[in-house]
């Protein structure tokens, strides 16, 4: 049986156990990295970003445990605060507001262009490329839903607090990302077949 | 229609209440597609790899605080018992406390008196208006002699000159002012203009 994470983080706390929060850490490490990864798009910079976060949550455990205790959660602490470094890092490089409104989109004008490999079956790779890049082309509130969702797991609930929005605003989001994610999904192997049959 | 939409987005996520129902949100044909392009695109996220950052970027967290996390026993246990007061701590400190206030109390004293009698406030300074001094002042500090009693006996004030003149300028005064504090008001106009005594006239010398 693996011990949760609050016996984990008091371990850490009352022992200096080094261990148990490197098990933290590599429990959560799929959970913040994906969300991560998905928010920058760069694998180097979600590298940065994931060091920056753990190291954030150590001096934060260091300097005021309160700040977790008051949180809940462990991993929606930690995700507060891998949302946190998104965030600056993308104010710093002004990505995050350059992104069109989503009312404004052109969504098949986003679809990634895959008629280069069309001769080519399309392999797990391949799909698996195809579906980051579409949810690269989504709108920046419902990829970060999308994201919190299926990469962190953070319950809609949670979500809503992280993002500080109601949860039908959180769920509202979810489902047009799904939808849209479904469309592009269709579009783009269509095209890839035309490619193929032509 | 909006709020069974999301009913079942919850339901696909395992977070819906225990009432909801969602075999009766799916007779309807239109929550039925809804239901089955959700869960496409769902199904979609869910078999898709997941990532993880290098091993080294997780060394690197502790790397970069070292101080946090490689002393074991940090925080642990108690903190080692507090030694007993020693002599020094309950006896000579405060001893050397007090002892020091009481210093400090008789240096302010002895700068804060005049260096000698002569410098004490002079009620009058010869023909000129009399210096509004405070009563209290003219008790002045005055440092004891080497036997502690002055020569003569006297306060440095009580056989000053000056005293004396006043008080004379006082007693010749009175006899010639016809008011008292008892008496009503009177206008100005009506009391004796002159050198001989009485209002001088604004402006006029004397």
């Amino acid at each position: 049986m693996h011990p949760a994470d609050e016996a984990l983080v008091e371990q850490y706390m009352e022992r200096g156990d080094e261990h148990a929060f490197r098990l933290l850490v590599e429990r959560h490490q799929e959970r913040v990295y994906g969300y991560l990864l998905g928010m920058v798009k760069d694998p180097a910079v979600a590298d940065d970003l994931f060091q920056d976060t753990f190291i954030r949550v150590l001096k934060a455990l260091n300097r005021d445990r309160a700040s977790y205790t008051k949180q809940g959660r462990f991993l929606g602490w930690v995700m507060r605060i891998a949302r946190n470094a998104a965030l600056d890092h993308l104010r710093a490089r002004k990505k995050w507001y350059d992104v069109p409104d989503p009312e404004d989109m052109n969504w098949w004008d986003a679809l990634p262009d895959l008629s280069e490999s069309s001769d080519e079956q399309l392999n797990r790779s391949q799909q698996a490329d195809m579906l980051a890049e579409c949810i690269d082309a989504l709108p920046p509130e419902q990829r970060e839903v999308l994201l919190l969702r299926h990469e962190s797991d953070l319950t809609f609930r949670e979500i809503a607090e992280l993002t500080e929005c109601s949860i039908n605003t959180a769920l509202g989001r979810m489902r047009y990302a799904l939808l849209n994610l479904r469309k592009m999904l269709e579009t783009t192997e269509l095209n890839h077949v035309t490619h193929a049959d032509a | 229609m909006e709020n069974r939409k999301k009913d079942i987005l919850l339901h696909l996520y395992g977070e819906a209440s225990e009432g909801a129902d969602l075999h009766g949100l799916l007779k309807d044909p239109e929550l039925r597609s809804e239901h089955a392009a959700l869960s496409e695109a769902k199904f979609r996220l869910d078999h898709r790899s997941r990532k993880r950052p290098d091993a080294s970027v997780i060394d690197g967290i502790f790397a970069a605080t070292p101080g946090a996390v490689t002393e074991p026993g940090r925080r642990a246990g108690d903190r080692p018992a507090r030694s007993r007061p020693t002599h020094l701590r309950k006896v000579l400190l405060p001893a050397l406390s007090i002892a020091a206030a009481v210093l400090f109390g008789v240096a302010v004293g002895w700068f804060a008196a005049p260096s000698s009698p002569d410098k004490a406030p002079a009620l009058s300074d010869g023909g000129g208006a009399p210096d509004l001094v405070p009563p209290e002042t003219l008790y002045r500090f005055v440092p004891p002699t080497t036997n502690g009693i002055r020569p003569t006996g006297t306060l440095s004030w009580d056989d000053a000159d000056e005293l004396r003149q006043v008080y004379r300028r006082i007693e010749s005064m009175q006899p010639k002012s016809s008011l008292s504090w008892d008496e009503p008001p009177v206008p100005l106009e009506s009391l004796p203009v002159g050198r001989s005594g009485g209002i001088l006239p604004a402006g006029s010398n004397r």
